[in-house]
């Protein structure tokens, strides 16, 4: 059966904490978090999660498959080639 | 740069939230090797380390100014960890380098992809750009004040940016972390061997 987690995600340096299914995605929670720290300006596919060390998580995975679990403190930051950066 | 035109009783709020915002998580930021080491509004100073060399290193110091905040981005420069003073790209300790794919290569023979594409290069890009190494870099992204202010930039408007929080101070620090303090992994030494004499293995008597 799936577990709920409460995971800490800090989006640009503001945290808020959101629950999730252990068997979803990591980018499932994208939606959910950026609309409730108010950043509209990006879609969820211009942003990425980085764990505590800053080592960046794949997205795709399940929340269980890597290793989160609650409590779990996460960074999301927008990435850096959004915008036509040179 | 622009004098301070919005109210900025409005800038300094916003400037006062980004701060608080850090303090709140310094312990972990400082984990990482971010030391905020001065904050009086318009301008933080952070200074970064890198945290896998043996002894840890100082890389760069980093300076924002979010005067006119969030009407205008902020500006971010590298500066010298202990003066402050900005570093010229000649002196950057490091030029936060991305790995991009390059142009497709369209030559006559050489053959597609699988994906039936022309192949491409990568390459390493620096996210620190400037004309010359003795010019002041701006860090090329965007969020960034001097990125919005450069003539190459005009259609990529910060009012594009601003509700993303692309300007926001954890994130342009997680940006220079990233691609030029966590990369780090250790020393790069240049020994310069000098002969000085000649070994003897005995002296006679």
């Amino acid at each position: 059966m799936a577990e709920k987690v409460a995971l800490e995600i800090i989006v640009n340096g503001q945290s808020t904490t959101v629950e999730a299914s252990s068997r979803a995605p990591l980018h499932s929670v994208i939606g959910k978090t950026l609309a409730e720290t108010g950043n509209t300006g990006q879609p969820p596919e211009n942003w990425e999660f980085r764990n505590e060390g800053g080592v960046l998580l794949d997205s795709d995975e399940k929340i269980g498959d890597l290793g989160l679990a609650a409590g779990a403190r996460l960074f999301l930051n927008l990435k850096a080639g959004v915008g036509g950066d040179a | 740069m622009s004098p301070q035109y919005v109210d900025p009783g409005v800038s300094e709020a916003k400037f006062t939230r980004e701060v608080e915002e850090y303090r709140s998580l310094e312990a972990g930021y400082r984990a990482r090797g971010w030391f905020l080491i001065g904050a009086a509004f318009p301008v933080v100073r952070v200074v970064m380390c890198a945290t896998r060399t043996q002894p840890p290193a100082v890389i760069t110091g980093v300076a924002l100014d979010y005067t006119n905040y969030d009407e205008e981005p902020p500006s971010v420069r590298l500066v010298h960890p202990f003066s402050g003073e900005p570093y010229t790209f000649g002196q950057l300790p490091t030029t936060l380098k991305r790995r991009v794919l390059g142009p497709p290569l369209e030559v006559p023979g050489l053959p597609v992809g699988p994906d039936g594409k022309p192949p491409r290069m990568v390459q390493e890009q620096p996210l620190m750009q400037a004309s010359g190494p003795d010019e002041i870099p701006f860090l090329c992204l965007a969020g960034v004040r001097e990125y919005h202010a450069h003539p190459a930039h005009s259609g990529d408007s910060w009012d594009l940016h601003r509700s993303s929080g692309a300007g926001r101070l954890v994130r342009l620090l997680e940006v220079i972390d990233v691609y030029g303090v966590r990369p780090i992994s250790g020393y790069n030494v240049n020994l310069v061997p000098q002969i000085v004499g000649f070994l003897q293995d005995s002296v006679p008597e």
